[in-house]
């Protein structure tokens, strides 16, 4: 019986993920509400990702200049942050704060619209659900997230070059340098795909949550909390698919 | 016309409707009584397609709606209106977005015939100086009487559903929302209420039927249901004699 509940239920995720993004190529379009979504998933949540990049940033080059100064390697410190940065800490950290903020909002909204009929309310006036509500929000995920990505990304590489330049007494110049070298190709790609996944999956994951609530305000509160772990390990789990195969598609030896 | 063809429907484990058969015609007016949990809201939804019977046939119209695709069933769904339990007003829409959400979906009215169309419907349901209000700074009766509104936006119905239209509200407000629903139904429109208070069921419908563990254990007019022996229905109709008594004592 489990097992068949659970076959049901990705049978229907995956379901609502492939019908939530058809719905950005059929008609009727929700501009507006796409552009509201956009508002609420990016412009709000722009301090939250400012706050916890400039710390991830100054944290991680505080920890590598420690570490390589013992072994007269300091000068790297800016091309280990960087490639960390722009590979793997950026997307992953800007995604996990997007599934706390944006993704918990998502389940909450939808879930307490399904426990007040508001779902049923649009299915009887014959608006569609799915493009009226999970469209625009699975497109201004993949919008926002990698938005929020790149300004993520800055603001570490700012905070680490804080800490190389003013804590651990390094050239600035050279921190800067390090971080072009390190702006290939290959590392820009690797670190730009993901946020499009991840953006894609947070929304798919909380509109999925959030629609099949059911059982009052405990239930939206399982809900709510299902999208934000799910999102978690999904977002760990394909970030470490998404890596292996970046590295095989990009050539890198490992 | 709505028939149900023995009709099952559980949620998981639990059979809520059990072989129910009925048939509505498009101008009578219906109550459905029963305690909480005895499957009335159900029967809406699966007249609305909302939702799909486990077993049995759902014809509207002639037409069998049980396999219908939503898209499908959005042709069906125009035939009625329906007011939630509760209004089920979008929270995030004022009371003028809220009755004006069909117009600007469907209708290609300018903004100016949307605005007048959105004030004439909120007179007359008696709530125009809500209008820029959210729902959550509504009252109770103030919340039904903007989703009957809104459910007449939604198109020219064949049909009334209310879904518990007046449970929660103080007497005053429930006499108000009784005398709309059943002027709604003046020009010959039917209704299908759906309610535990069978004091508001009596002012409105002319047909009354009574689920008990998922059957239907009543089916008639308003003489039958009177002199019903049914156990159950007597303990509604005590409530109705006591409120009658309370009224007249108090003059």
């Amino acid at each position: 019986m489990k097992i068949k509940e659970l076959i049901s239920e990705l049978q229907d995720f995956y379901l609502l993920s492939a019908r939530g993004l058809l719905g950005a190529v059929k008609k009727p379009f929700y501009l507006k509400d796409m552009i509201e979504q956009m508002d609420y998933a990016g412009a709000g949540s722009f301090v939250i990702i400012f706050l916890v990049s400039i710390f991830t940033g100054m944290a991680l080059s505080l920890q590598l200049s420690a570490e390589l100064s013992s072994l007269g390697l300091k000068m790297y410190t800016g091309k280990v942050v960087g490639i960390s940065i722009i590979r793997e800490i950026g997307p992953v950290t800007a995604a996990l704060v997007y599934a706390g903020r944006v993704g918990s909002g998502i389940a909450s909204e939808l879930g307490s619209m399904i426990l007040g009929h508001q779902i049923d309310s649009l299915r009887v006036f014959g608006v569609d659900p799915m493009k009226k509500l999970v469209t625009p929000r699975i497109l201004s995920s993949i919008i926002m997230l990698p938005a929020l990505t790149i300004i993520g990304d800055v603001v570490s590489l700012c905070g680490g070059y804080y800490i190389a330049v003013f804590v651990s007494h390094q050239s600035g110049t050279f921190y800067w340098s390090s971080i072009r070298d390190v702006l290939t190709f290959e590392n820009v790609f690797a670190g730009s795909v993901k946020p499009f996944i991840f953006g894609y999956l947070i929304a798919c994951i909380s509109c999925y949550m959030g629609l099949s609530t059911k059982g009052g305000s405990k239930g939206l509160r399982k809900s709510t909390t299902r999208a934000v772990v799910v999102s978690i390990v999904m977002i760990i789990v394909s970030d470490f698919i998404l890596t292996r195969i970046l590295l095989y598609v990009l050539g890198f030896s490992v | 016309m709505i028939v149900f063809d023995k009709v099952w429907f559980s949620y998981g484990i639990n059979h809520v409707l059990k072989d129910i058969s009925f048939t509505v015609s498009e101008n009578e007016r219906v109550a459905i009584l029963g305690e909480s949990g005895e499957g009335k809201t159900t029967i809406l939804k699966l007249i609305l397609g909302l939702i799909r019977p486990d077993a049995g046939k759902i014809i509207i119209d002639g037409e069998d709606i049980t396999n219908k695709t939503e898209d499908e069933l959005r042709e069906v769904r125009m035939k009625f209106s329906i007011v939630f339990q509760e209004g089920a007003l979008f929270d995030s829409l004022n009371v003028k977005e809220n009755v004006a959400f069909c117009l600007r979906e469907y209708s290609k009215l300018s903004e100016d015939e949307i605005d007048h169309k959105v004030r004439e419907l909120l007179r007359i349901v008696g709530v125009e100086h809500a209008i820029e209000l959210m729902p959550d700074e509504l009252s109770g009766g103030m919340h039904r009487r903007v989703a009957i509104a809104r459910s007449l936006a939604a198109c020219e119905p064949k049909m009334f559903l209310y879904d518990e239209a007046t449970t929660g509200l103080d007497p005053v407000n429930a006499d108000i929302i009784c005398k709309l629903i059943l002027d709604l139904s003046k020009n010959g429109r039917g209704l299908i209420l759906v309610t535990h208070k069978i004091f508001d069921a009596v002012k409105i419908a002319e047909r009354f039927m009574f689920l008990k563990d998922g059957i239907i254990l009543f089916d008639g007019d308003k003489e039958e249901l009177v002199h019903s022996t049914v156990s159950e229905i007597q303990i509604y109709l005590n409530e109705v004699s006591l409120s009658c008594k309370a009224n007249k004592s108090g003059g």
